[in-house]
């Protein structure tokens, strides 16, 4: 999360967008337990941006601010790579963040923002992971590694898939610890740390010629430093403990030649947030070599119990009421709702293959679900665009 | 994980193994589950490039698998 202006850095936010640069069509396949038959290079190129509306009028508005403001954009070209030497495959990828813009350091007040230009930042990282394929099953161990100027992580990871005698059914268990150092450029703390480990347990289930389901159970136990060091006031604990149930259906329907999928998860954590996102998408074959999916997404959370809403009384805004052990004014931990819409296209030529993505995401406070939304944060817009070439071998 | 949400999801994770409306394909009934877009998590990679972007933009993140390594986005 390097960041070239210690004011309001916001490269952390754009931390984790490596390993998805590596997205491309048909890289992983159905059968777990087979070794893919073919190696795999590709290259994708992502573009982000974000803005948000300027309509709550915060303690210390002054009408300088404008309607908009114009957040954090991400450009990242990365490659990745597949190649499979006999029972075994080993992948790997690499990306490149570049994040400029700024964002608020609380709520999503522009008066606590970065001025123009903002900062910059540029984030590296690569994976590997191995994998040794079994008659019904197959074990992979895996690496990560991420750095910029002010965060560092580094992951290793074990799984293993095990299918029945009819591969019908396939369960999995895997294994994770990730080791994080941090040191943001404000200096507000020096050397901190953040481990976490995880494990997972799921189950594939054919359930028919035409559909196929997974449900999963997650479990995340971390420790160490959670604040983020660019917003104010922001203090959090320095455990977090997360469980994530996630269902996954996917249907097919031979009279359209189309394919449904569908996903929900839970979401529970030790700071107090619930939240639900269900999730599908319709592929639609076209022609045969052209694929059109539109998607949809709903999610809604409620807020972190230490998060605390816009005191009105400029002697305390924009902190908290009293000193509380902990307190975030961090819109990402307050309640609210979130809608995205995609359109992707792809298209096939030999072994070669393209798509193009775009999306569109926008939050809101109104539209969360099961409760109020918080008071005081602005609409927030993201537009997101995905180019990818890639060839087997 | 609320109790009664993790019950119902594992009872509906059983309905989903032991529904008798569900009969599991043969061998030779597979050619429709192995199409790409039937892979669960379809295109595994953009999957998780689009989960890393909303996982920096709101509370919740996870539960698609270990180990993509750490970040300061939440």
């Amino acid at each position: 999360m390097a960041a070239t202006d210690g004011s309001n850095s916001r490269s952390r936010v754009w931390g984790s967008i490596t390993l998805a640069a590596i997205a491309l069509p048909g890289v992983m396949t159905a059968h777990a337990e087979e070794p893919p038959e073919k190696g795999l290079i590709a290259f994708k190129y992502l573009q982000y941006k974000d803005s948000q509306a300027v309509d709550t009028k915060y303690p210390f508005y002054d009408g300088s601010e404008g309607n908009r403001l114009d957040r954090i954009t991400v450009k990242a070209p990365s490659l990745y790579v597949l190649a499979p030497i006999g029972r075994w495959s080993i992948e790997g990828s690499g990306v490149v963040d570049e994040v400029s813009g700024a964002t608020p350091r609380y709520y999503s007040d522009v008066s606590g923002a970065t001025k123009s230009p903002g900062m910059e930042d540029k984030r590296k990282a690569g994976d590997l992971k191995l994998t040794r394929y079994f008659e019904r099953g197959a074990i992979a161990l895996g690496a990560a590694h991420s750095t910029e100027n002010d965060y560092k992580s580094t992951a290793v990871s074990l799984e293993g898939r095990w299918a029945s005698e009819d591969k019908n059914t396939t369960w999995n268990l895997g294994i994770a610890n990730t080791r994080d150092a941090i040191n943001p450029v404000n200096e507000i703390v020096v050397d901190e740390t953040k481990r976490t480990n995880e494990i997972t347990l799921g189950v594939t289930q054919a359930l028919s010629p035409r559909d196929i389901a997974q449900f999963s159970l997650t479990h995340s136990m971390g420790r160490g430093y959670f604040d983020d060091p660019y917003k104010l006031y922001d203090h959090r604990p320095r455990k977090r403990d997360i469980n994530v149930g996630m269902l996954r259906w996917n249907h097919h329907f031979e009279s359209l030649s189309a394919s449904v999928r569908s996903s929900y998860r839970y979401y529970s954590d030790s700071f107090g947030i619930r939240a639900h996102t269900f999730e599908t998408a319709w592929v639609q074959p076209v022609m045969s070599d052209f694929t059109v999916t539109p998607s949809v997404r709903y999610y809604t959370q409620n807020a972190a119990k230490f998060y605390f809403d816009p005191v009105v009384d400029t002697a305390i805004y924009p902190g908290p009421v009293g000193n509380p052990q902990f307190s975030s004014a961090d819109q990402r931990l307050s309640a609210f709702g979130g809608v995205t819409a995609g359109l992707k296209f792809e298209l096939r030529l030999g072994t070669w293959v393209t798509d193009l993505k775009v999306e569109r995401y926008q939050q809101r406070s109104s539209w969360r679900i099961g409760g109020n939304g918080s008071p005081g944060v602005d609409v927030f817009d993201a537009t997101i665009l995905q180019v990818g070439l890639g060839t087997s071998f | 994980m609320h109790h009664r949400t993790f019950a119902a999801l594992l009872l509906l994770s059983a309905c989903l193994a032991g529904c008798s409306v569900f009969q599991p394909p043969q061998p030779w009934e597979k050619g429709l589950l192995a199409k790409p877009e039937m892979t669960l998590g379809g295109d595994a990679l953009e999957q998780r490039f689009d989960q890393h972007i909303l996982n920096s933009k709101e509370a919740a993140a996870g539960g698609s698998g270990v180990g993509g390594g750490g970040c300061g986005c939440n």
